[in-house]
This record gives C-alpha cells, sequence and structure tokens, in this order.
C-alpha cells in the first residue's frame, strides 16, 4: 500500500517536474545555434574544478564558505534520499550492504549538522547582513528554499530519531538521531507511538522533498540541475573575441534581437541558470554609477520576459530599456566573477546591435559613430592629421608602409589626438628612439581599430575600420606590433584573427620591460614613491596583461602599493565599450573617481600609474573633478620611465 | 514624383586651420572634407518625403575627394541612386556656387525631377547662393531657408523661417528648387553595416559637358579671426569669481 502510494505521489511530482521545467526550457530549442561542445576535455576539467573546488564561490568568503557546506552536505544526504525512496518503492532495496548503517550513517549525521549550520549562515547573510548584491535578488524564494532545505533534514533526522526510538537503543552510527530519540523517549514517545511518529517522519520527508522537487522548475534553485552544463558549456574562445552575429544560413540580413528565438540557446540558458546572488551586480562599475544597469537585473528580467513569453513588448527597449543597454562599460567584471559562467557582456553587445541597426542611438555615441565613418576616429578630426603628434620629436618616425621595420606602433585614437595624451605619446617615441628600436607608424594609414566601435554595437562599422587596417598592415613588413592602448591591443590580437589576421601583438609596458631587461634603457635608482596601479580591463581582464605593468614599476624603484580591486578584480574606469562617447552626467559617481577614492585610501601613494590613454584622460578628469591634484597625480608608464632616466 | 539632392563635400572648419600662402584660401594639406551639414539635412528632408510619399531619391555630387563615400552614405541613408559628376581638381579653378552651378543645372535638366533639394548655404557659400543661381539656370521657381517641405500635385509647400520664430508658408509651381534650412528630424544614423555592404557598389557617373561660371569677385585676402581680448579671464578663489559674475550679471540685467 506504502509502495503503490509512493509510487503515485512520486511519478506525478516528476511529471509536474518535467513539465514545469520543460515549458522553461523550451525557448532554448527554437534558438540559433552555436557550438559549445568543442573541447570536451578541457570543459570537463574547467567544470570539475569551479564545482569541486568552488574556485569562483570562495572568492566571497563567507557565502563561498556556506554554499561549499551546503553543497557538499547534499552531496552526502542524496544517499539518504535513495534509501528513504528505494527501500519503499522497491522493498527489500537498502544501502545497508555497502555501509548504509555504518560508515555512510555516520557521515549524514555529520552533514546533516553541517547543512544545518550552512543554512542558519545563509538565513543569516539574507535578513541580517543582507548584503547589498541581493537588492533586487526574491527574497521569499530565498527563504522558502532555506525552510524547505531545513525541514527535508529536519524530517530525515526526526525518522531517524523515531526509528531509534521504537527499540530505545542508542545507534553508536547515529549520535544526533540518538540524541533526539532519548529526547523522545523522555517526552514518552516509545514503541508503538515511536512507531507512528516514524511513518509520518518518513512521509513529511519524502513529501517535503517532493515538493521541493516540483518547486525547484521556478525557483532560482534551478541551479541544482543547471550550472554544472552551463559551466560545461561556457565559451572558450579568446575573452577579448566578441562572438559575431548569429546568422542562419538562409539568412542575408540578420535580425537582431527581435524574439527570443534571436539570441542563441546559450544566451537563453544563461538567465535560466542565474542564481541571483548579485556577485556580478557588486563589481559593476555602471551600477556602482548609480545607472539603470545591474548586471543581475538584466539576466532576470530576460529569463523572466521568456518565461512569461511577454509577446506584447519588444526586448529591446522593452524587456530590457535601451538605457540600460547604453549603461554597460563592457569592463568584464561580471562575466569574471560569475560562479555559474553567465555571459552577460555579448547579450549587450547583441541587443546594441539591434539598437544601431534600428538607428536608435544615444545622441553623443551618434556623433562619434558618423565620426568614425567621415574620418575613422572619434575626434571628427581629419585622417590626415592623425600623426600630428609627432610635431616637436626630436626625430621623424619611419613610414612603416614604406619601410620594414621591427616594431610597427599601432598608436590608436587617444594617444594620436588626445592633447594630454599626446605628451605621452611622444614620450614613448622619444624612449624607443633612445632605446634604438627599429619602429615605424602607419601615419595617415591607420584607423581606430574598432574595439569599441564592436563593442558600441555597430558591427558593419567595426569591419570597415578593421578591414581598412588589415588592408594597411597587408602591405607592411614587420615583425610585432607594439600599442599603448589596451583597445588596440585587444583589437588587433583577438579580434582580428576572426577576420583572418594574426600578428604577434604586444604592450609598450612589456617592450619597455624588455629594453630595460636587456640594458637598452638603465633607470636611476633612488627616486623611488609610493605608488599604486590600475589594471586596464582590456589589458588585464581581457588579455592577462598583470604582471608587466608591476615588473616595470618595481624595475624603476618605485614601491608598489596594490589597491583592494587589483588584476582580475580591478574596477573599470568608466570609459570602455563606447562608454566615454557618452553622456555620464546622470551618473550618481563617476566610476574614475570612486577608483580615485579607492587609491585615496591607501594612504600614503603620491602616484596613480596607468598604462592606458583613455585611463590618462579618465583619472586626470577625476582627480581634478574631486580636487585632490595636491595628494595624487596621474603618471602614465612611459612618464615613469622618462623621469627615471633624467 | 522625383526628388534630386545635391550634396557638397566642404572643408571641415571645426579643427586646427592654416592659410595659403597667399592668404587667399584654407590650406587643405591637413584638413578633412566632410557633408556641409546643411546638404544633410537636405538628404534627410528628402528621405523622409521618400517614406511618406514613395518618391525616389536621386543624390549627385561634383568629385572630389571622398565624395564617393559620401554618396554611398546617402545610399545607405534611403537614396534611390546616386550619381558622381567627374571634376578633375586641376580643371577647375574655383568651386563656388556661381562656378558650379552652370554644372549643377545641366546634371538636373538631365535627370529631369520635380524638386530640388538643397542645403541653404555652406562653409563656402556662406550667402546662399546656389538655390538662386539654380533657379536662374533654370528659369524655375525657388526659396530658401525652408524648414518644412510638403509635396503636392504639380506644386509644393514650403515653410520659409525668418528672425524672431516668425516664418512663411510658400507654394510653388512644381519642378522648383528649395534650400534647405533644416529637416522635420535630426539626420538618421546609418548602421556600418549598410556602409558595408555598399563598399563594392560603383556610383554611376554622370558626365556633363558645361563650362563652370566665372567668379563675379574673388577673395582677395583671408586672415584669422583675432581672437585676442575677446574674454576676460576672472583670477580670484570661488567666492571673488562669484562675487565678479554676479556684478556682470546684474550689470547687463539678467538678475
Amino acid at each position: 500500500m506504502q509502495t503503490l502510494l509512493l509510487w503515485i505521489v512520486t511519478l506525478a511530482t516528476l511529471v509536474v517536474f518535467a513539465w514545469r521545467f520543460g515549458t522553461r526550457l523550451q525557448p532554448l530549442f527554437s534558438a540559433r545555434p552555436v557550438n559549445r561542445l568543442d573541447r570536451p576535455g578541457e570543459r570537463f576539467s574547467g567544470m570539475l574544478g569551479d564545482i569541486g573546488l568552488h574556485r569562483r564561490m570562495l572568492r566571497f568568503t563567507y557565502s563561498g564558505v556556506l554554499h561549499a557546506m551546503i553543497f557538499s552536505s547534499f552531496l552526502v544526504l542524496f544517499t539518504a534520499i535513495i534509501e528513504s525512496f528505494g527501500s519503499v518503492l522497491f522493498p527489500g532495496f537498502t544501502l545497508a550492504p555497502v555501509g548504509g548503517e555504518t560508515w555512510i550513517a555516520i557521515l549524514q549525521e555529520t552533514f546533516a549538522l553541517l547543512i544545518l549550520v550552512g543554512l542558519g549562515m545563509a538565513a543569516y547573510q539574507r535578513l541580517i547582513r543582507k548584503p547589498a548584491r541581493f537588492e533586487g535578488s526574491r527574497k521569499g524564494d530565498a527563504i522558502l528554499i532555506y525552510v524547505l532545505a531545513t525541514g527535508i533534514v529536519a524530517s530525515m533526522l526526526l525518522e531517524f530519531a523515531s526509528a531509534i526510538a521504537i527499540t530505545g537503543t542508542p545507534n553508536p552510527y547515529r549520535p544526533v538521531s540518538s540524541l533526539l530519540a532519548a529526547l523522545l523517549g523522555q517526552v514518552g514517545v516509545d514503541g508503538h507511538a515511536a512507531e507512528t511518529l516514524h511513518m509520518s517522519f518518513y512521509w513529511a520527508h519524502v513529501l517535503i522533498i517532493l515538493g521541493f522537487l516540483a518547486y525547484i522548475p521556478g525557483s532560482k534553485h534551478r541551479h541544482m540541475f543547471l550550472a554544472a552544463p552551463n559551466i560545461f558549456l561556457r565559451p572558450l574562445h579568446p575573452k577579448g573575441q566578441l562572438p559575431a552575429v548569429p546568422t542562419l544560413e538562409d539568412e542575408k540580413t540578420p535580425s537582431g534581437i527581435q524574439s527570443f528565438s534571436d539570441f542563441t540557446w546559450k544566451d537563453l540558458l544563461d538567465p535560466l541558470t542565474c542564481t541571483e546572488c548579485g556577485r556580478c551586480q557588486s563589481v559593476c562599475p555602471a551600477y556602482a554609477a548609480g545607472t539603470p544597469l545591474s548586471p543581475k537585473k538584466l539576466i532576470m528580467d530576460l529569463r523572466d520576459g521568456m518565461s512569461t513569453g511577454e509577446a506584447h513588448l519588444p526586448i529591446v527597449g522593452g524587456v530590457i530599456s535601451e538605457d540600460v543597454l547604453w549603461s554597460c562599460t563592457t569592463c568584464r567584471a561580471c562575466m569574471e566573477v560569475c560562479p555559474v559562467h553567465i555571459e552577460h557582456v555579448p547579450k549587450i553587445v547583441e541587443m546594441r546591435r539591434t539598437m544601431v541597426e534600428a538607428g536608435t542611438l544615444e545622441p553623443m555615441l551618434q556623433d562619434a559613430l558618423t565620426s568614425f565613418q567621415s574620418q575613422g576616429n572619434s575626434f571628427g578630426k581629419p585622417a590626415k592629421q592623425r600623426a600630428r603628434w609627432i610635431k616637436g620629436l626630436s626625430f621623424k618616425p619611419v613610414d612603416a608602409r614604406n619601410q620594414p621595420v621591427d616594431v610597427l606602433w599601432f598608436v590608436g585614437d587617444f594617444a594620436s589626438f588626445d592633447a594630454r595624451a599626446q605628451e605621452l605619446t611622444r614620450m614613448v617615441a622619444e624612449l624607443l628612439h633612445q632605446a634604438g628600436v627599429d619602429f615605424g607608424i602607419l601615419y595617415d594609414g591607420e584607423r581606430n581599430s574598432g574595439n569599441d566601435v564592436r563593442r558600441a554595437g555597430d558591427e558593419g562599422l567595426f569591419e570597415l575600420l578593421a578591414q581598412q587596417n588589415i588592408d594597411t598592415l597587408a602591405g607592411c613588413e614587420f615583425n610585432r606590433i607594439m600599442t599603448t592602448d589596451p583597445h588596440s591591443l585587444n583589437a588587433l590580437k583577438s579580434e582580428y584573427p576572426a577576420l583572418g589576421a594574426d600578428y604577434d601583438v604586444v604592450h609598450y609596458s612589456e617592450l619597455l620591460l624588455d629594453l630595460i631587461s636587456a640594458g637598452k634603457l638603465t633607470p636611476k635608482q633612488g627616486a623611488a614613491a609610493q605608488v599604486t596601479y590600475h589594471d586596464p580591463c582590456y589589458l588585464g581582464r581581457y588579455n592577462g596583461g598583470f604582471d608587466a605593468p608591476r615588473d616595470l614599476i618595481a624595475a624603476l624603484g618605485h614601491d608598489l602599493r596594490e589597491m583592494p580591486r587589483n588584476r582580475k578584480n580591478s574596477f573599470c574606469c568608466g570609459a570602455g565599450g563606447g562608454r566615454i562617447w557618452m553622456d555620464d552626467s546622470a551618473f550618481h559617481e563617476r566610476p574614475s573617481e570612486n577608483r580615485i577614492k579607492e587609491a585615496l585610501a591607501l594612504g600614503d601613494v603620491s602616484y596613480f600609474v596607468v598604462s592606458c590613454p583613455k585611463d590618462v584622460v579618465m583619472y586626470t578628469a577625476a582627480i581634478q573633478n574631486l580636487g585632490v591634484e595636491d595628494r595624487i597625480s596621474v603618471r602614465d608608464l612611459a612618464e615613469l620611465v622618462t623621469e627615471s632616466l633624467e | 514624383m522625383k526628388i534630386t539632392v545635391i550634396l557638397r563635400l566642404e572643408p571641415v572648419l571645426t579643427e586646427e586651420l592654416e592659410l595659403t600662402n597667399d592668404a587667399r584660401d584654407v590650406d587643405r594639406e591637413w584638413i578633412g572634407l566632410d557633408m556641409n551639414q546643411f546638404d544633410d539635412q537636405a538628404l534627410e528632408q528628402a528621405i523622409l518625403i521618400k517614406e511618406q510619399t514613395g518618391a525616389e531619391v536621386v543624390a549627385i555630387a561634383i568629385e572630389d575627394e571622398g565624395t564617393d563615400r559620401m554618396l554611398k552614405t546617402a545610399l545607405a541613408r534611403g537614396a534611390d541612386t546616386a550619381r558622381l559628376i567627374p571634376m578633375d581638381e586641376y580643371d577647375v579653378e574655383s568651386r563656388s556656387s556661381r562656378a558650379m552651378a552652370p554644372i549643377y543645372a545641366m546634371a538636373i535638366r538631365e535627370l529631369e525631377p520635380d524638386m530640388v533639394l538643397v542645403g541653404v548655404l555652406s562653409n563656402a557659400d556662406i550667402y546662399g547662393e546656389l538655390a538662386p543661381y539654380l533657379a536662374a539656370h533654370l528659369g524655375w521657381p525657388q526659396a530658401s531657408a525652408i524648414s518644412q517641405v510638403t509635396l503636392g500635385t504639380g506644386q509644393v509647400t514650403l515653410r520659409q523661417e525668418y528672425a524672431g520664430g516668425r516664418s512663411a508658408r510658400l507654394a510653388l509651381q512644381l519642378p522648383a528648387i528649395a534650400g534647405l534650412q533644416t529637416a522635420a528630424q535630426p539626420p538618421r544614423y546609418v548602421a556600418g553595416s549598410k556602409l558595408r555592404d555598399l563598399l563594392k557598389v560603383q556610383i554611376p557617373e554622370l558626365n556633363i559637358e558645361a563650362v563652370p561660371g566665372a567668379d563675379l569677385a574673388e577673395a582677395t585676402t583671408l586672415a584669422l579671426p583675432d581672437m585676442s581680448g575677446a574674454a576676460e579671464m576672472i583670477d580670484g578663489d570661488a567666492q571673488e569669481i562669484a562675487n565678479a559674475i554676479h556684478a556682470l550679471l546684474e550689470e547687463k540685467g539678467f538678475v
């Protein structure tokens, strides 16, 4: 009778579970294709590392630890679930022969306590500590999960306890349950009463489990099933390479994002996997600046839009507002921190592409992009003026289009046109000249690399700019490309290969370090200063260039004091992804100012060292806006090197 | 219904300028060319009319450095066809409106549009002479400083702007010429993908046998404006600067 009853409720629950899960997964089947099954070995080992070692989870210690406790306990207590269901569904089934009543039992007892502590910590975190990253997450869902999980564990322990209470003989392998049994005994529960109670707790246990199972598909707890596949299916292409516009074979012009089926299936799996943990939100410069963008809410809104089938709303400008999409700096901090490897940035860019195709642009961005179309740069300057910065140099740089060179210097827009950055560009030129580097530039043959144009959503313009550069470079002889601009570096190194161009690209931090190591430049020691260093997103997070700038600073004899957010956790200056061309007057606090405050909090730091021309512009302005020119000043690496040679 | 839009490239004057040695022109060595912003408005207005009425839009331009790209932009924006009028830079002494008007007029005769839209003025034509010159050559009615164009059967209704927010409504017999001040909407953005698709498109030429007009006047000398003394720098701390600004505003009667 019990067996039949359990079969009925179990099967009924599985049907409900499958139906609820299936309806949510349904949109994936009509979405666009993307290949995420290449390099299975690498995918699998990375997945094991992220789950088994909790690599990303533990970057947030408190929640990492509590999650590890709950997760490991769940694995152990799954044996109890098997025993509970197995013993009734298949009469005679028991784990006893493999240690179900000995070592497995003691593990179950231990981890039952551990999971209760973990759940307590989680509840404390959610209800008392309330970190800001939970802002916007569904609290009710989280609490219901705590209650159900606690119910499962408590009913399990009480089921064991009442079983022990029937005979009244404590089980040495079940100390916790035995203790509970003793308590039951004290209140007079034994023999027949204990049997009844055992039956009640058994059913409470299995019913809560089944309730939990039925509830999961609509809860953030779906990640129990989807986190592992989502991590397995993570992107393995270079971080700095945006996916191309997904186009079907029979499609001439891509439609952009008009419906959820215009996303790839992976784009739709991401929102279903989201745990609403808000780590992305906590590291997002746009969110910190008070813009309407929270990467977490963006993913949640996509998820809700896709499951409620909000057909009456357009996705771009409806489910996700245009403001939200224009706020992103594409700094990748969200993607780097997400424990389940959700890809926020490509989705944002894909939706920006849709806006650009429709001609609905942030007004200042429209001016900049129009200028790119006519002049090849965002400054609205004639292309002919690109190499004007060389006026005032002690020599005339070689035109790499006419003469073979060892190092081809791709100068970039900011370094070429911005007045403050131009000074540093001249410094770099003099340093290379002094060190005897055989280098040349492209003069007016260079165009903007297109890195940020692509991220602003103008795919066609990116291809035009990139192709012009690739064609120009094809006519030059050189061994490697050097650039001071991480954005150009990213395009040349990570984006252009997708267009069939492959170069050896180095950042000037590497080249200057090489020149010092080789004795071509000899810095004087002794003028050491306390400095801090800001990792540019497109050098660090995107291309792993963390060490060369630090080694260079050390080689110059300075004392580097790290800001709390450094390397992979660096905080964007706010200029990336085309944001530098857009209006930031609505920001509560500019990311660059937030960052300068972080540096000031270190105490005795006199230089804020940067290695990106955009950073020079952004942080010089931030220091002026904050009125702290007397406390800290911006130094580009080239300036530091030049000063140490004088 | 057919509309011809004349597009002109002009030197970008928002950047550093240098004059030629004889001080009679801007030195074009370092300078870039860009579409005249009033012609940009004319193009936008033509496309808007096309979208409302299904009119056919033909963009024309006289060859210069970058004309090809400009005409492709016009196609990307929605013009139906574009025609390039070949011109060797060494063959012409002047590209003034008076010099070019016979060439444009001949092109218009060839294309036989019902309406010609052109920017009201340009950096090189600050008095807005092109539309009137064309009207004289063709014997068509024209009006300048136009901010609204409504095409009807056999006639067009135009709104002509005056100072002080006043405007007049004019009805002209077609074919007619309008010098556009502003389109009904700001010029739209064309995604790079549309330009990319046009990369390999060849803009057809429109060969015109016409003699450029002679200039009646020529610049004897140009000078960069003297900017010294135009601004007064107020020194002092925030309080003193605020006081000085307040005093100035009071003196001018603003507060």
